[in-house]
C-alpha cells in the first residue's frame, strides 16, 4: 500500500483502535510497527478499562465514552479478546473520607458508584481481609486481554482494506512546507498526508524526528503473576492509594495495591510507579512490597505462589493527561499517546476523538484539554 | 562438613564462595575449592548429593559409579564445605561487591551472601511433541530413571525407551536390571554417525570401555536396539514406532503398533539457564541450537565473580562437567589450574562436540505433531492454536505467539515447550529462530515459584 | 525392612517406604494419573521426574501446585489431584 489515506505508527492498542476507527470512517489505513503487534506497553498491560480511578474532568469523560466504545468494538470485531464487565471494588485502607468524596463527585458525572459497607463489601469479595469495612463498587469497570485485542483489531483493519507491516523501523518523517508527506522506513517509503503517532512511550522520539516536541517520559511498573489458582478475587480490587499515585509526579518509587483475577486462573498484582528512565532491570524489593500489600488485602494469597513478574513503561506527560490531537508545528501529524496507565481503557475513545478531528466533524466531547498545543512554547 | 551458622569466617560475615548445584560439576567445584581451605557453601534443592547424573537412594550404581562415592566422601569430609540441602534458590541479587542468594527451605525463606558464585545447575531432558506425548505413561528417560534410582520404583512393565543420545543406554539397562521388560530401545540416528568424529573417539579411548559395558548389559537383558526409528504416537497403552529419515521426517508406511505401559523418550538435554540469566551472564547459541553461557578458559562468565560449570556451558555429560567444575572451583578460590587439567577438559570438549554431531535433532520432528497435539503442556495449547495465532492473528515470533496463546506462560514457564514453540513459529513464518529470540526465551527473573506470604515477609 | 509411611491420595490410603516421593509412592501403588488438566480435564502423570515440568503437581494439605516428584511423602499427608 504505497499511498494510503493515513499511516498509523504503532501497533499497540492505541494504534490499532485508531486504525479501526479511521478504516470504519472510509479511509485506507496502513499500520506500521518496528516490531510485532503489541510489542510495546500494550504487551505489558493488565487490560484495565477503568472509570473508577479518574477524577471528574476531561479524562473521566473520555474514559466513560471509551469504555462503552470497547463494547461496541467487541460487537464490531467479535468476542475474541476476553472483554468482561467485571467491575471494580475500591477499598479504603485508612480513612474512607477521600474515597467517598471522590465517589460522590464521580456520581455527578456519569459514573455509577455504589457505596459498600462491611457486609456488602465482603459479599462482593469474601476473601478480603475482615478488617476492611468500607469501599465503593464501580460496575462499569471492565477488563480485556489487550494483546489479543490489538491483534484482532488489526486483523479487522486488514480485512476491511487496510494493511499492516511489522518490523518496519521509522528512519525519517518526510515533512514538506510544514506538513507531513510520508515516512521512510526499513521496509520502504510510504506517502500519506495524515500520520498518527501512536508509539506510546516512544512518542517523544517520533515527535523529535518530525522536528517537533512532545514531553512524554516512561513510568516503570511491575506486575506479579501468580500460579493458576482457585478463584479468590472476583473483581478488580484496589486500595484508594492507587488514585493518589496516578496523579502524583514524585520521582521516587510509589506503590499501591491492585489485585485481580484472570480468565486463565492466574492473579495479577500491581502496582508500582517509578521514574527511572528505561532501566528495565528487576527489582526484588519492589516485588516483595507488592506481595506484602496484596496479602494484606487478601490473606488467603499468602499460600499462593508467584510464578513470574514482568515490567512495562507507561508513557506519561507532565500533567498526566493523554496527548490527542494535531501537532502544534507539523500539520498532518496527529498524536494519540501518553495515556500513562490508562492506554487500554482510553484507546477507542481516543481513536474516536482523533477520527472526528481529522474528518473535521463534531465529537462526543471537547478534546482541547488533550491537545499537544498545550506543550508548545511561545516564541517571542 | 560444618553446620551452617550465620557466623563469621575469619573476620567476614559472608562466605567466600557459594556453589549452586550438587551434581558432578558442583561437587567437583566445591571439592576443588576446599583444597586451600576457602570457605564454601554448596546449595542444592535435592535431599541427597549427586544431582541428576548420580541419583541414588543409598549408593550410586552404574558405570564407574565409584567416582561418585569418592567425590561424595571428599566433600562430606571437608571442614570448609557447608552443605545446604533441600534448598531451592528463587533469586540472586548483588549487594555492593557481594552476591546474595535467596532460597526457600523447609517452608521459610533464607539467604546466603558470598563474594563469589559458581553456578552448576545442570540440565534436563529435552522433549519433542508427538500425538499422545502428554498421556500418562509417556515421560522422559530421566523420569523413568529418577523413579527407579531415586525412589526404587519401577514405572511400568512393558517399557519402550526411545529418542536419541547415549543417555538411552543407562536408562534402558537400568530398567531392565530392575525387572522391567524393555520391549524396545529405539535410537533415531545411525551409530555410523560416530565415524564423523574420529578424533573424539581417539582422544577418549575410555569411552570404548563404557560402550562395551553397556553392550554387555544389553545382551544380558536381551534388549534389541534399533536405529532410525522414533515413537510417532502413544495412545492409551499403544505405541507406534515409525522409521525416520536422517532429518527425522517420518516414513509413515514403515510403522508398527504394539502395547506398551511406558514410553520413555528423550532428545538430548536442555541446560538450566535460569540463575545465570538472573545474573545477566552473556549467552550464545551453540551449534546445535542450544542456548548456553559464554565462559572463558577458567569457566568465568561475563559477569564479575560468577563462574559457570557443567551443562550450562555446553551439553557434554558428567566427564566434562567434573572437569569444568574442578577448574571453576580452583579459579574462584585463587588456585593454580594445571595444563594437564586443561588438556583433560579439552579432550572431553572434543567428545561433547562429537555428541552434537552424532545425535543432532533435525527439523523433521515438526511433522510429527497433529493439529490437536498439545505443544504447551501446562496451558494445553495445541499445534492448531499456535498455527491460528500465526495465520489469523499475525504472530511472527514466538514471544507474540506465546502472548496470544498462553504457550509458555504456565507453571513450568516454558522450560519444556519454549524452544519447540519458537521453532514451530519460525517454520510457519518461513523464518529461522534468531539467536536473540532463543536467548530471550530463557529469561526468568523468578527462578522457582515462591509463596506470596514468604515473598512479602522478606520485605525490608 | 525400611520404615513405612502412610498418607491418602484422593481419599484412598497409600503406603510407601520412608523417603519416597509422593509421585513414586502413588505410581507404585498402581495409580498412574496424578491429576487432570484444568481446561481439558485430561489425565496427566509424571513427565520429567525432576521438578522442571510441573505436570506432576498435586494439592498437599490444601496447598496447590506442589510437585509430587520432588516432595517426600510424609505420614498423614492429605493429597489430592488439583484442577
Amino acid at each position: 500500500m504505497q499511498s494510503p489515506d493515513a499511516i498509523v505508527i504503532g501497533a499497540g492498542i492505541v494504534g490499532a483502535s485508531s486504525a479501526l476507527s479511521l478504516t470504519n470512517a472510509g479511509l485506507k489505513v496502513l499500520v506500521i510497527d518496528r516490531g510485532a503487534v503489541s510489542s510495546g506497553t500494550t504487551g505489558a498491560g493488565e487490560g484495565n478499562i477503568l472509570v473508577s480511578d479518574k477524577d471528574p474532568g476531561p479524562e473521566l469523560t473520555l474514559a466513560l465514552r471509551s469504555r462503552d466504545l470497547w463494547f461496541e468494538m467487541q460487537d464490531d470485531v467479535g468476542d475474541s479478546f476476553e472483554l468482561e464487565a467485571k467491575g471494580g471494588v475500591v477499598v479504603a485502607r485508612h480513612d474512607d473520607g477521600p474515597l467517598m468524596k471522590l465517589a460522590a463527585e464521580q456520581s455527578q458525572h456519569g459514573v455509577t458508584a455504589q457505596k459498600l459497607n462491611q457486609s456488602s463489601l465482603h459479599e462482593l469479595e469474601p476473601y478480603l481481609h475482615p478488617d476492611f469495612h468500607s469501599g465503593v463498587f464501580y460496575p462499569q469497570d471492565a477488563q480485556c486481554q489487550p494483546m489479543l485485542a490489538a491483534a484482532q483489531v488489526i486483523r479487522t483493519v486488514i480485512a476491511r482494506g487496510g494493511a499492516f507491516i511489522s518490523q518496519a523501523k521509522l528512519t525519517r518523517i518526510i515533512v514538506e512546507n510544514g506538513a507531513v508527506a510520508g515516512i521512510e522506513t526499513t521496509q520502504g517509503i510510504f506517502k500519506a498526508p495524515i500520520i498518527i503517532n501512536a508509539t506510546g512511550t516512544w512518542a517523544g522520539e517520533l515527535a523529535e524526528m518530525a522536528g517537533s516536541h512532545l514531553p512524554i517520559a516512561p513510568r516503570k511498573g511491575f506486575i506479579l503473576v501468580t500460579e493458576p489458582t482457585k478463584k479468590y478475587v472476583f473483581h478488580k480490587v484496589y486500595d484508594s492509594d492507587y488514585v493518589t499515585n496516578v496523579a502524583s509526579s514524585d520521582a521516587d518509587l510509589q506503590t499501591s495495591t491492585v489485585v485481580e483475577g484472570t480468565r486463565s486462573g492466574t492473579i495479577l498484582i500491581g502496582a508500582s510507579r517509578e521514574r527511572i528512565g528505561f532501566d528495565g532491570s528487576m527489582n526484588y524489593e519492589i516485588l516483595r512490597r507488592l506481595a506484602a500489600q496484596a496479602t494484606s488485602l487478601f490473606p488467603v494469597l499468602r499460600d499462593v505462589q508467584l510464578l513470574r513478574a514482568y515490567r512495562g513503561f507507561r508513557p506519561y506527560a507532565p500533567d498526566h493527561l493523554p496527548v490527542i490531537g494535531e501537532d502544534s508545528k507539523v500539520r498532518g501529524l496527529w498524536h494519540s499517546a501518553g495515556h500513562e496507565g490508562a492506554g487500554i481503557g482510553l484507546a477507542p475513545g481516543s481513536a474516536a476523538l482523533i477520527t472526528d478531528a481529522i474528518l473535521g466533524r463534531e465529537s462526543f466531547m471537547d478534546g482541547s484539554a488533550f491537545s499537544p498545543h498545550r506543550f508548545a512554547t511561545v516564541s517571542l | 562438613m560444618s553446620d551452617y551458622g550465620k557466623g563469621e569466617y575469619e573476620d567476614r560475615e559472608w562466605l567466600m564462595i557459594i556453589v549452586i548445584g550438587a551434581g558432578p560439576a558442583g561437587l567437583a567445584a566445591a571439592e576443588a575449592t576446599s583444597r586451600n581451605g576457602s570457605d564454601v557453601a554448596l546449595i542444592d534443592s535435592a535431599s541427597r548429593l549427586g544431582g541428576q547424573y548420580w541419583r541414588h537412594r543409598s549408593t550410586v550404581t552404574g558405570y564407574r559409579s565409584n567416582r561418585a562415592d569418592t567425590l561424595f566422601s571428599k566433600v562430606r569430609g571437608a571442614a570448609s564445605i557447608t552443605y545446604i540441602s533441600e534448598a531451592t534458590v528463587w533469586s540472586i541479587e548483588r549487594e555492593g561487591d557481594l552476591i546474595r542468594v535467596n532460597y526457600m527451605q523447609g517452608g521459610s525463606e533464607s539467604s546466603l551472601t558470598a563474594e563469589k558464585l559458581i553456578l552448576a545447575t545442570g540440565a534436563y531432558d529435552r522433549s519433542l511433541p508427538f500425538p499422545g506425548w502428554d498421556q500418562p505413561g509417556s515421560m522422559t528417560p530421566g523420569a523413568a530413571q529418577a523413579l527407579l534410582k531415586g525412589h526404587g520404583v519401577l514405572v511400568g512393565q512393558r517399557v519402550v525407551v526411545a529418542g536419541t543420545g547415549p543417555f538411552l543406554l543407562p536408562v534402558a539397562t537400568g530398567l531392565a536390571e530392575a525387572g522391567a521388560n524393555v520391549i524396545g530401545l529405539y535410537e533415531a540416528h545411525s551409530p555410523m554417525r560416530w565415524l564423523l568424529s574420529p578424533q573424539a573417539l581417539l582422544l577418549n579411548v575410555s569411552k570404548f570401555a563404557e560402550l562395551i559395558y553397556y553392550a554387555g548389559l544389553i545382551r544380558k537383558y536381551r534388549i534389541t536396539p534399533r536405529f532410525g526409528r522414533v515413537v510417532s504416537r502413544f495412545d492409551k497403552g499403544q505405541v507406534t514406532i515409525t522409521s525416520v529419515s536422517s532429518t527425522l521426517a517420518l516414513k509413515r508406511n514403515k510403522s508398527q503398533t504394539f502395547k506398551a505401559d511406558v514410553v520413555a523418550v528423550g532428545w538430548g538435554f536442555s541446560p538450566d539457564l535460569t540463575l545465570g540469566g538472573i545474573m545477566g551472564c552473556k549467552e550464545r547459541v551453540d551449534v546445535d541450537g542450544t542456548t548456553i553461557f559464554d565462559v572463558d578458559a577458567e569457566q568465568l562468565s561475563s559477569q564479575k565473580n560468577v563462574w559457570i560449570a557443567g551443562e550450562a556451558t555446553g551439553i557434554g555429560g558428567a566427564d566434562l562437567s567434573l572437569l569444568e567444575g574442578e577448574i571453576a572451583g580452583l579459579a574462584a578460590s585463587g588456585q593454580k589450574i594445571s595444563s594437564l587439567l586443561r588438556f583433560a577438559r579439552f579432550r572431553k570438549q572434543v567428545f561433547s562436540d562429537a555428541l552434537k554431531r552424532s545425535y543432532p535433532v533435525k527439523d523433521g520432528w515438526r511433522s510429527w505433531a497433529e493439529k490437536s497435539t498439545t505443544i504447551c503442556r501446562c496451558e494445553e495449547v495445541s499445534l492448531g492454536d499456535i498455527e491460528e495465532s500465526v495465520v489469523e492473528l499475525g504472530a511472527e515470533d514466538s514471544r507474540t505467539a506465546k502472548l496470544f496463546t498462553r504457550a509458555g506462560m504456565g507453571l513450568c514457564q516454558g522450560r519444556i515447550c519454549s524452544r519447540n514453540v519458537s521453532e514451530i513459529v519460525a517454520d510457519l513464518t518461513n523464518c529461522s529462530v534468531t539467536d536473540e529470540e532463543r536467548i530471550a526465551s530463557s529469561n526468568r527473573p523468578i527462578a522457582a515459584p515462591i509463596a506470596l506470604g514468604l515473598l512479602g515477609d522478606g520485605k525490608k | 525392612m525400611s520404615k513405612q509411611v502412610s498418607f491418602t491420595f484422593n481419599g484412598v490410603a497409600v503406603q510407601c517406604e520412608e523417603g519416597q516421593s509422593i509421585a513414586a509412592a502413588v505410581i507404585n501403588s498402581g495409580t498412574l494419573a496424578l491429576r487432570k488438566t484444568r481446561f481439558g480435564d485430561e489425565p496427566r502423570s509424571i513427565f520429567c521426574g525432576i521438578g522442571m515440568c510441573f505436570d506432576c503437581v498435586v494439592v498437599i494439605d490444601g496447598v496447590a501446585n506442589q510437585r509430587s516428584c520432588l516432595i517426600t511423602a510424609k505420614a498423614n499427608m492429605k493429597i489430592e489431584s488439583g484442577s
